[in-house]
């Protein structure tokens, strides 16, 4: 009797084993995962002289990473190719300051978020922008692939005038030229820029809009989204969420005073 | 054993027929145990595939839908009483009797949360952490409550120091413990998925396995009566024609037991749990979209961020392309049917249409009362805040209960029909495992007996 039922639990291992369980290609198949981050955001995703890359985003997809189990190896992303490097499978997860859309959830799968962030203002010093509506009227910074400033202009209904740059380090110094007048985004993004510059300039603290940052992965991989939502739970509960939030924007006077496990968009 | 007497004794052929008919036995009793085990392992399987879908992670997901929907609505509630300043009294009083409503709501879901919670640490963790957290929302509230009586304010938003304590509330609600509800819901929509998933490969797989032994049962107790028949020269004995045909019938009743099974499991699954859960889902965010009404009202300095709130959970419940809100009002207003977002799918159904009229109507009334905000008249837009923007969401929430009851329905049918036929399984496995062995007994017995 036992032995039969050995055969037949033995036989049905194996059938399952062959099949795969549930089917569908998922990253944690993998021994090695590549994960996408920034490589132009001080203090979120950045890469050192050394060609290594640290910020809170690296930190995040590190636990994460190691929560399931996987080594990991980090490819640098710029945001106009984030949705790419998933479609294309170059990147097996990204953590680049994704903001979750409903109509980037047509291409790519969100898990998380893993941190709310909001749309805030970078200024010159003694400027005198304190919320979105002091935009009207003003040049800002459109970096490419980012949806920020179309967020003022369309979702705010805000006639701000936009020059387009490729990344923030160019929009940056554009900045403190005078050619625009202010940068808007991800208050993590801004914070991080306004660290590394030090040159004094400020943060409006405007939060106008809140920005949901996901880790983008490949649609259809709903058991990998399943489990990187288990391990950003875990990341908020052992506290691991806080000490990485108060190390890279600690010092940036960002409102850290509410650290909650994020509401999850759903894998499905 | 019988192997090493018979050729111990290297016998003559005629001495060798019992130590045969031993042998011959002994493979079709193994057969038989094997057809059984199969039957055991595929019945033990589904049952733990039904109890962790229908009885745990199910009932879950109606509790914690149900606790988040309490605890958006207390928040909304708060909101909606320090927008009505001194006028209003009746609507006031309203709102302070539905608060303590949905807090007694909230309570009870959160206890059966806990007692559905059962030994998994990280679901229990969270129903803890809820019930602190619910103490902390109370204190809180009932603070800003108390500021707002003081103030005695005009209808529209409150003093700023009433502001600021609720403030401190609404984000421990809607950053806190909204989402460690909304997160729960999820989970269990994840231990249903992975359940599912494994039972969809083990129970038809061993569903092959039963009728693999089956057969080899079947042709083992042939080859036994035309070896009986051929020694004996007799013609089929009835005990074993007897037990043949126990066989083919336990054999027959287990496929077609598993087979129902795996089909309850999947309707259960498909056509009741993911909708359930998805109707579920959208109908938390719509709670904390009407909030955000009442929220964008009170407060002025947040009012940016609330719009851009309900903007966002309009487009995750039903999504039409649209860059703001008023384009996404005028999207839903002109019926475009090719919606995507959570309820997109859900739509089609025959209460579907009724889910969009009322949606459709919850947005018009969101319209309206935004026009009145931005024309400054605030005594007009708590008015319709209160008045035909919260019919107009009942009736949309109705709807949603309407469809969820549907599908929940659906859902409790096909556990209920895949564990009745798995009980029936269970009562006569023992019977035929019994009865086979005793008409096995009593064909073999009488002719091995004719040696000794």
């Amino acid at each position: 009797m036992r032995r039969a039922l050995a055969v037949v639990l033995a036989l049905t291992a194996l059938a399952a084993s062959a099949c795969g369980v549930g089917g569908g290609e998922t990253l944690l198949d993998k021994d090695t995962v590549v994960i996408g981050v920034r490589p132009d955001l001080p203090q979120v995703g950045f890469r050192t002289s050394r060609g290594t890359f640290e910020g809170f985003d690296v930190d995040v997809a590190a636990y994460v990473a190691k929560k399931l189990g996987k080594k990991a190896v980090y490819r640098a992303v710029l945001a106009a190719d984030r949705e790419k490097v998933l479609v294309d499978g170059q990147a097996d997860m990204v953590l680049a300051t994704y903001t979750i859309s409903q109509d980037r959830k047509a291409k790519v799968l969100f898990a998380g978020p893993y941190h709310i962030s909001y749309q805030d203002i970078l200024t010159r010093p003694g400027e005198q922008i304190r919320n979105v509506r002091d935009l009207r009227g003003r040049t800002i910074c459109n970096v490419k692939g980012s949806n920020a400033a179309d967020r003022v202009v369309v979702e705010r209904g805000i006639a701000a005038r936009l020059a387009p740059f490729d990344d923030y380090a160019a929009c940056l110094s554009a900045l403190k030229g005078g050619k625009v007048d202010a940068v808007t985004t991800n208050d993590v993004i801004l914070a991080g820029l306004a660290i590394r510059d030090g040159s004094g300039l400020r943060l409006a603290n405007a939060q106008f809009n809140e920005q949901r940052t996901g880790v983008g992965l490949r649609k259809g991989d709903v058991a990998g989204c399943e489990a990187v939502n288990r391990a950003i739970t875990d990341m908020y509960q052992d506290g691991t969420a806080s000490r990485l939030l108060h190390k890279w924007f600690g010092s940036a006077g960002l409102d850290l005073s509410t650290i909650a496990v994020p509401q999850f968009e759903g894998c499905s | 054993m019988t192997m090493v007497q018979a050729r111990v004794a290297s016998p003559p052929a005629r001495r060798s027929v019992p130590g045969s008919i031993r042998v011959i036995s002994g493979i079709t009793v193994a057969s038989l145990a094997l057809l059984f085990a199969a039957l055991a392992v595929g019945g033990v399987s589904a049952r733990d595939g039904l109890r962790v879908i229908g009885r745990d992670a199910g009932p879950q997901v109606v509790a914690t839908a149900g606790l988040y929907f309490a605890l958006s609505d207390m928040d909304a509630q708060v909101a909606d009483v320090l927008v009505l300043g001194r006028a209003y009294e009746q609507q006031r009083r309203a709102a302070l009797a539905r608060y303590d409503e949905r807090r007694l709501e909230a309570n009870r879901a959160l206890l059966k949360a806990f007692e559905l919670s059962g030994d998994n640490p990280a679901e229990r963790r969270t129903a803890e952490s809820l019930l602190d957290g619910l103490g902390r929302y109370e204190r809180l509230a009932g603070q800003a409550l108390l500021l707002n009586e003081r103030s005695s304010h005009e209808p529209g938003p409150p003093p700023d120091e009433v502001v600021r304590t609720y403030r401190q509330a609404t984000d421990l609600m809607r950053l806190v413990l909204l989402p460690q509800a909304y997160n729960l819901t999820l989970e269990n929509g994840t231990i249903v998925r992975r359940t599912y998933d494994e039972k969809a490969v083990v129970v038809p797989l061993v569903r092959v396995a039963v009728v693999v032994a089956g057969l080899l049962a079947l042709a083992c107790l042939v080859w036994l009566q035309v070896f009986l028949a051929r020694r004996f020269r007799r013609v089929f004995g009835p005990a074993l024609l007897a037990a043949t045909v126990a066989t083919l019938v336990a054999l027959v009743a287990g496929v077609a037991v598993l087979g129902q099974d795996q089909e309850a499991l999947r309707r259960a699954k498909k056509a009741g749990f993911d909708s359930v859960l998805t109707v579920a889902r959208a109908r938390a965010i719509s709670t904390s979209m009407q909030g955000d009404e009442s929220r964008y009202l009170l407060d002025k300095e947040r009012a940016d961020t609330y719009e851009h709130t309900f903007l966002d959970k309009s487009l995750a419940v039903l999504y039409l392309e649209a860059g703001n809100l008023s384009t996404y009002h005028k999207a839903v207003a002109e019926r475009s049917s090719k919606a995507l977002g959570l309820l997109g799918p859900e739509l089609a159904a025959r209460d579907g249409q009724a889910v969009l009229e009322t949606y459709r109507g919850f947005q018009a009334a969101d319209t309206e009362f935004r026009r009145l905000v931005a024309e400054g008249r605030n005594a007009d837009a708590v008015a319709a805040r209160l008045g035909p923007v919260r019919q107009a969401f009942d009736a949309y929430d109705q709807a949603l209960l309407v469809m969820s009851g549907r599908h929940e329905n659906v859902f409790e049918r096909a556990i209920d029909t895949g564990e009745s036929s798995l009980d029936n399984l269970w009562r006569l496995l023992p019977f035929a495992i019994g009865g086979i062995a005793l008409l096995m007994f009593a064909g073999v017995w009488p002719r091995l007996k004719e040696y000794r």
